[in-house]
Order: structure tokens, then C-alpha cells, then sequence
């Protein structure tokens, strides 16, 4: 058995969500895979915690319930992400900062920089791979390191991972979806229940699965994030969040609803990915078909050379879905560098 | 060398006839001719046609077929003609209804086959279907797209 050392950056959602997928499957990675995952440092935006022999998961989530770790008695209050990772002893990153659309930062600061140690980094983060994926790319190949973000796209649908590995022997010429959750729940209750966009909003913000402030979402650009790292990493096309042709659902009428659903159709969010089309905006889709997926699920269909069309359907968000891609991404690291 | 076809006729005495002795004049030989007039079609009634010869020869039939307006409908199994369904959004006036099925209308091989609209105060919405030649299908779409950016209204088509 062997150890892998992990240090994790934010502890939103996603990262408590990562504490608690470990903690759950503990006994399962050291069965199957040999792993023994040890958390090594930990950060929120209050503070951090550190200890090379592993921190305590079940005593950080429970004071994580109630204050931020700088206050937790053996928590360094104020000190950054980048400061941990100059503290703490570890093998691999894991990410799961906010996405920022502006900047990138602080996680591209923390990529990089995790990088340049020679550490793996395994992501959530959707922000800094839509703005500089390239350069990202760069830093991961001139460091030798593996980098690894199935999260950042559809939560738990596995696309990048089915694109790149069972699908290897495959051109993906196209692939077209449904990336976004809160969008799909809106326009799915719109359909069912008569309802209009403003009622359907608030529902999905009082069900949590809507922000307060949901432009992100509504007006496209957490879709077309998620089209920028595909098209990058799964069509092998060049390109950031500036290059999407992006609509969003908030022009989306209750009429126009029902005019579709008397001609068999439901109007979805999707983003398209090919050769000459980058975009994500409101389209037709036949009910029955595989776009037809309600609530926040996600789907995408890959569109392939040698094996026709290949859809996949999963959890777009939550927290412990989201969690199991990046516990995925941290196995896949693990065997790569010689477990088994 | 066999061509499978699916033809649409005018549901009239005498049409079979004027579309089959022109095509046996290319050199082709018609091999099948199913025509099932006892089903309710409309208007017009699909026949399905197989006719042997050369690739020249065949080229020829399908030139002779265009030449006096039939529309095929599938070549091989493939449909050659395609419905597609658009729908307008925003602040939609008749005017620009009309100019947008005068611009589907215009590309050739294409017509507009239903519309409907729901009006409502400020976003009214509207549903086009249309039907296109095999291939024309994108240039309707691009016409349709300019006219709706043009009027400031939002373009939902299929995928």
C-alpha cells in the first residue's frame, strides 16, 4: 500500500464533497486500488490547515459545518492557498476554487504554481481552463505532471475521460449537449408545468439548484465554459471563453414553449462543438430523443469516425457527483504513476 | 447499377404515366413501381421506384425527373427533401413574418409549409416549418437567421 499525499484548495460544495467521497470510499481505494489517500493541507477562503501526516477529515468537515478553518484550533487563519502550498508536503493538487471568469484566478495561480513544483493537479474548476487552457497545458507537459479536470464539465457525466480513453481510437467530429443543469431544470419545468421563466427561475433558486445571482447560467456562459474545454481537449481545437457564440434561455417564452411542444419538440440549452462551430444557445430538440434528459441532468452526444454516435447522460451538479469525477481523475493519476 | 427512388405525384389520373414514359425514354429500366393510392396521403402520394442502368444513364433519369418538376424524395434511402422547424422570439410584427417566409420562399427547392404564432405583450413567438431540398437546408437557416437579427428576434432551430 502506498500513500498519496493530497492538498485541497477550496472547500465550497465541491471540496467538502471531496473530503467526503474519500472519507466514504476510504477502505474501498485501499481494497481495489491500493491507495492510501492522505489530505496533507486543506484551505478555505478564511485560512488553512497542514500536517504531513495527514489531517483529521472527519474533525475539518465538522468545524467546516460551523466556521471557515481559520478559526479551527490548529488552523493558520489568513493563510492562502498559495501559501499552503508552499507549507505542505504533497503529491497532488486538488482544486476546487471558484470559477472566475474574469481572471482565472486564484485557480490558475494555483495550477501553475502546483505544476511548477511537479505536483499533479486535478480540477473542478471550469474558469482558468476556459480562459488559458493552452498555457495550462504547457505548464502541465513541461512539468511532467498529469492534469486532470473531468469536473470542470457536466459534474459526474463522464465525457472527457470517455472521449480520450474509451473512445481513443476514434476521430470525435462533433460533440453536441446539454451542459448546463440549472438551465435544463428551468426549461424542463417551463414544459411540465406551464410555468413562465420568472416562476421557473425562482422555484430553481428555492430548490438551490438556481444562485441568487444566476446570470452565469441563464445567460449561457457556464455552458459555454464547458464548450471551451471540450472543444480544446476533446476536438483538439484551440480556443477560449472570447471565441463562443453564446445565447442564453432568458428570452425564452412560455409561448414559444408551447408552439414547440405541438410539433413534438422541447427547446433545451446546448452547446455545439465542431469543426466550424463553436456555440451555445436555445435549439429545438425531438421529446424522445436523446436530448430529451429533464431536470439538471447533463448529456452530450460525441459524434465519432469509426463508432457512430455515443451519448452520455449524468449528474451535471451536487456536490458528491461531483466529487466522484475527481476522485476518478485522482485514481487515474494514482495508476498512471504506478499503482495498480 | 440499381437506384432506389421515393417520388411524390399529384394525386390525378394520368400522373404515373407522364413521369414513367419520359424516364423509360433515358434507357432505364424500371425494375419496381409501388404505388399504394388506397392510403390516405393528401395531396400528393409517395411512389416508390427502382430503376436499373448505368451511372450515366441514371444521372439522366434524375435530370429527366427534375426537368418536369418531380420532387424526389429519397435517393438510396436517403431523404432528399427535409422538414425543419424554426421558432421566432421577441417584439414579432406581420411585416416581418411575411419577409421572413419570402426569405425562406426565395432559396430555391425551398417553401414554407406551416406557421403559427402566439402573441403575446412584448415577446409574441412564432413556429415556421419549412421544407428544403437535401443540402439547401443550411442556406434557408442563414436567411432565416439574417432576417430574425435584423428584426432583433431570437432564432430557436433544431439541432
Amino acid at each position: 500500500m502506498r500513500v498519496m499525499r493530497i492538498c485541497l484548495v477550496g472547500l465550497g460544495a465541491v471540496g467538502q464533497g471531496f473530503l467526503r467521497a474519500v472519507q466514504m470510499k476510504g477502505e474501498y481505494l485501499r481494497e481495489r486500488y491500493g491507495l492510501d489517500i492522505r489530505f496533507t493541507g486543506v484551505a478555505d477562503s478564511s485560512g488553512a490547515l497542514h500536517d504531513p501526516d495527514g489531517l483529521d477529515i472527519r474533525g475539518v468537515l465538522e468545524h467546516k459545518k460551523r466556521a471557515g478553518l481559520g478559526s479551527h484550533p490548529s488552523g493558520y487563519e489568513g493563510m492562502t492557498g498559495d501559501e499552503l502550498l508552499d507549507e505542505a508536503e504533497y503529491d497532488c493538487l486538488v482544486e476546487a476554487t471558484p470559477t472566475n471568469i474574469e481572471d482565472g484566478e486564484p485557480g490558475r495561480s494555483l495550477v501553475l504554481k502546483a505544476m511548477g513544483d511537479g505536483k499533479h493537479v486535478v480540477t473542478s474548476n471550469k474558469g482558468h481552463l476556459a480562459l488559458f487552457y493552452s498555457e495550462l497545458m504547457e505548464a502541465a507537459s513541461e512539468a511532467g505532471v498529469e492534469f486532470m479536470f473531468e469536473a470542470s464539465v457536466g459534474g459526474a457525466m463522464p465525457i472527457i475521460n470517455l472521449a480520450r480513453e474509451t473512445l481513443a481510437s476514434c476521430t470525435i467530429e462533433s460533440v453536441i449537449g446539454i451542459l448546463n443543469g440549472t438551465t435544463n431544470f428551468i426549461l424542463s419545468r417551463m414544459a411540465s408545468e406551464g410555468s413562465s421563466y420568472r416562476q421557473a427561475l425562482i422555484e430553481a433558486q428555492e430548490l438551490g439548484i438556481a444562485e441568487t445571482n444566476p446570470a452565469q447560467d441563464v445567460e449561457g456562459t457556464d455552458a459555454a465554459c464547458k464548450a471551451v474545454i471540450i472543444a480544446n481537449s476533446i476536438l483538439g481545437r484551440p480556443c477560449t471563453l472570447r471565441d463562443v457564440r453564446v445565447e442564453g434561455i432568458t428570452g425564452i417564452t412560455q409561448g414559444a414553449i408551447e408552439l414547440a411542444a405541438q410539433e413534438g419538440y422541447l427547446i433545451k440549452l446546448i452547446a455545439e462543438i465542431s469543426g466550424d462551430r463553436l456555440e451555445v444557445g436555445p435549439r429545438l430538440v425531438r421529446m424522445g430523443s436523446p436530448y430529451a434528459v429533464d431536470g439538471t441532468l447533463n448529456m452530450a452526444t460525441l459524434r465519432t469516425d469509426l463508432a457512430g454516435e455515443v451519448t452520455a447522460v449524468g449528474r451535471g451538479a451536487g456536490s458528491l457527483e461531483t466529487a466522484s469525477a475527481m476522485l476518478t481523475d485522482t485514481i487515474t493519476i494514482w495508476r498512471k504513476s504506478g499503482g495498480r | 447499377m440499381r437506384l432506389n427512388l421515393v417520388i411524390e405525384l399529384r394525386d390525378a389520373p394520368g400522373q404515373l404515366v407522364s413521369v414513367l414514359e419520359p424516364l423509360g425514354s433515358t434507357g432505364v429500366n424500371i425494375v419496381t413501381v409501388i404505388h399504394e393510392r388506397d392510403r390516405e396521403y393528401g395531396p400528393v402520394v409517395p411512389v416508390q421506384l427502382t430503376v436499373e442502368g448505368d451511372r450515366e444513364t441514371l444521372d439522366a433519369a434524375i435530370g429527366r425527373l427534375q426537368e418536369q418538376g418531380v420532387n424526389i424524395i429519397e435517393m438510396d434511402g436517403a431523404p432528399l427533401r427535409e422538414k425543419f422547424t424554426t421558432i421566432l422570439i421577441g417584439d414579432i410584427a406581420e411585416g416581418d413574418l411575411q419577409e421572413t417566409v419570402e426569405a425562406v420562399n426565395s432559396v430555391q427547392g425551398a417553401s414554407v409549409l406551416d406557421l403559427s404564432l402566439r402573441m403575446s405583450e412584448g415577446r409574441s413567438a412564432a413556429r415556421i416549418t419549412f421544407e428544403a431540398e437535401h443540402g439547401s437546408r443550411d442556406e434557408v437557416l442563414r436567411r432565416i437567421n439574417e432576417a430574425a437579427m435584423e428584426r432583433n428576434l431570437l432564432l430557436v432551430s433544431e439541432v
